[in-house]
């Protein structure tokens, strides 16, 4: 098919080769993120477990524990990133991040509300069925919604991308201060599992919650990407998109839900995940050299997928006794890319 | 000429406090239109008012014979386009981007261009002139040039009204010059409607066909330039600024 004559002259960045480039290390991640672990696969054995109905133990270490993990660590990373970029253009603040922002904070105390209250009901994060973890992430949307709300109506007073950041800082200790006297009061086995959750991790996911999971991921980033003309309207700022026909308020409490619901359901079933949200999105831009966001939001969620796989490995690598938890390894390869994007952005708009 | 907007009693403001009596002013097809009047006059919260921004305190604003908020936000973006002192400070975003979006109102779901939309921006970049500038990103553009991306993204947009606010603002002198070209080719060629504001005389003066004066509490005066100097308006306007202090080399 011969592609249109375009009249606009247009950079021809090799956007079909660092696409291919993503998804092959992606793919790589994902067979090792499934070979290594505290027990290594060699690769003739895991093929052999795979594809020849082998039923050693390595076959049920792969499917039963490997493989949701890393499912769950490769849809976690595509939804936090894609929320993450939601944010940033919302916002208009390339600082902006679940975390960061404090919605995680947010989630986090209302799982705290459910947890811990509910330890004297016999609800405990490490043996939840589908219906509790329902009630878990509903718990952790609502966090996230109150906090997103907040700090919306925050924004329009704030301008300046460091104070907003400061608000959602201290909005995340007043959560957190109140998730320690809630921790202070409860019983120690929901203290145990809130503790572990706190910290991370992409093990969480069973096989059997596993659809849901992905389903309401999917339906986020295809939510996501549908917004992709108004996040690139409101790139312009509020008044120039409110001209190009974007309905600001509606268009805000859209987005709003839509990276909330990534946020919470995430942090529900993984715990609150810092960092990645915050550094795909300026990976993408970085790699692409684009702002568009139809662009942006799959390349962002596949960058995601890669990171969120990485850092899984590295939690695991073989010589670790059990998994580190994600948290510590996501702020170590995050936060310094807060700090170039500080640094960049201060040469560049020099 | 034909009228393309008019206001009726229109009273501005913020929270039912107007900030001048009731302006009764039109717009017709092609004309320059200059805004003038110090900071804190009314200049920004008119613009605001006639871009459907905010609401008028009381009175209308007409657009082609319709209530300005009659109309769906999709159908305004089709009537008119805004150039204002605001500039998008990401630092990834392309020219081309800008001024494609300005395209959006006119295109699906999926923002795919057709030739037709092509050609136009295509010809928006050549009308104001930086063609060379398609792939460069916008943030490490000159203000003059970042002005012209702006003025460019409101041509794709094709809409009969432009308006600008302080476009004259932060330009040297050059740029200056190319701002009041280009602002005449679209009136006299392309007959489009431009309303300005600015604090620069030459401007106000040489290059409007009609002016606006604004002044704190005052009414809005409407005139072709010469009309109102003859009437002692502008004099009237630029006594107290020169009265003040910081003019007494003037007196």
């Amino acid at each position: 098919m011969a592609e249109t004559p375009t009249i606009v002259p247009r950079s021809k960045a090799p956007i079909l080769l660092i696409s291919i480039g993503i998804v092959a290390v992606g793919l790589l991640l994902f067979v090792m993120n499934l070979c290594f672990g505290s027990v290594s696969i060699p690769f003739e054995e895991f093929t052999k477990a795979l594809f020849h109905g082998d039923t050693s133990t390595y076959r049920a270490i792969i499917l039963d524990y490997r493989l949701p993990q890393a499912i769950t660590a490769l849809l976690a990373g595509i939804g936090l990133s894609v929320a993450g970029l939601l944010m940033q253009t919302l916002f208009r603040n390339p600082l902006a991040d679940p975390s960061l922002l404090g919605i995680s904070s947010g989630s986090s105390l209302g799982v705290a509300l459910v947890v811990l209250l509910g330890t004297a009901t016999g609800l405990s994060v490490s043996t939840l069925s589908l219906w509790s973890t329902f009630g878990v992430a509903m718990a952790a949307f609502i966090g996230a919604f109150v906090v997103l709300l907040l700090i919306l109506a925050l924004s329009s007073r704030l301008r300046s991308m460091v104070s907003l950041v400061l608000v959602g800082i201290m909005i995340a200790y007043i959560a957190g201060s109140v998730t320690d006297i809630l921790k202070f009061f409860s019983q120690k086995e929901g203290l145990h599992s809130f503790v572990i959750w706190g910290m991370g991790s992409f093990s969480n996911v069973g096989k059997a919650q596993l659809p849901f999971f992905a389903a309401t991921i999917l339906i986020g980033v295809v939510a996501a990407f549908l917004l992709f003309k108004t996040l690139n309207l409101l790139l312009l700022g509020e008044r120039y998109a409110e001209n190009l026909g974007v309905n600001i308020k509606r268009s805000s409490m859209l987005i709003i839900l839509v990276s909330g619901f990534l946020t919470a359901v995430i942090t529900a079933f993984c715990g609150p995940i810092a960092f990645l949200g915050l550094a795909v999105p300026h990976i993408a831009r970085f790699l692409f050299k684009s702002s568009d966001h139809k662009l942006l939001i799959p390349a962002t969620a596949f960058i995601g997928m890669d990171l969120a796989l990485f850092c899984n490995l590295i939690a695991r690598l073989p010589s670790f006794e059990g998994n580190l938890p994600i948290n510590s390894v996501t702020a170590l390869i995050g936060a310094p890319i807060v700090l170039w994007v500080i640094f960049h952005r201060q040469k560049v708009l020099r | 000429m034909n009228e393309v907007l008019h206001t009726y009693n229109l009273l501005i403001g913020y929270k039912g406090q107007p900030l001048i009596p009731e302006v009764n002013v039109s717009l017709c097809e092609g004309d320059i239109v200059a805004l003038a009047g110090p900071n804190g006059s009314g200049k920004t919260t008119l613009f605001k008012t006639l871009s459907a921004s905010i609401k008028p305190i009381g009175g209308e604003v007409k657009l082609f014979g319709k209530d300005l908020r009659d109309y769906s936000p999709t159908e305004r973006s089709s009537l008119f386009s805004l150039v204002l002192t605001e500039k998008p400070d990401d630092l990834f975003l392309k020219v081309i981007d800008i001024v494609a979006a300005g395209r959006y109102p006119h295109l699906g779901l999926l923002a795919r261009l057709k030739a037709e939309d092509e050609q136009i921006i295509y010809d928006s970049l050549q009308t104001v002139g930086i063609g060379h500038l398609t792939n460069r990103n916008f943030v490490s553009l000159s203000d003059g040039e970042k002005q012209k991306v702006m003025i460019a993204k409101a041509l794709v947009q094709d809409t009969p009204i432009i308006f600008m606010d302080e476009p004259a603002a932060f330009l040297d002198y050059p740029s200056k010059i190319e701002l009041v070209n280009i602002m005449h080719k679209l009136s006299r060629e392309q007959h489009k409607t431009i309303l300005f504001s600015s604090h620069d005389l030459d401007l106000l003066l040489r290059h409007s066909d009609q002016l606006w004066v604004m002044a704190p509490h005052q009414p809005l005066r409407q005139g072709t330039p010469k009309e109102l100097v003859e009437q002692g308006i502008i004099d009237d306007y630029f006594k107290p600024i020169v009265a003040k202090e910081e003019f007494y080399w003037m007196r």
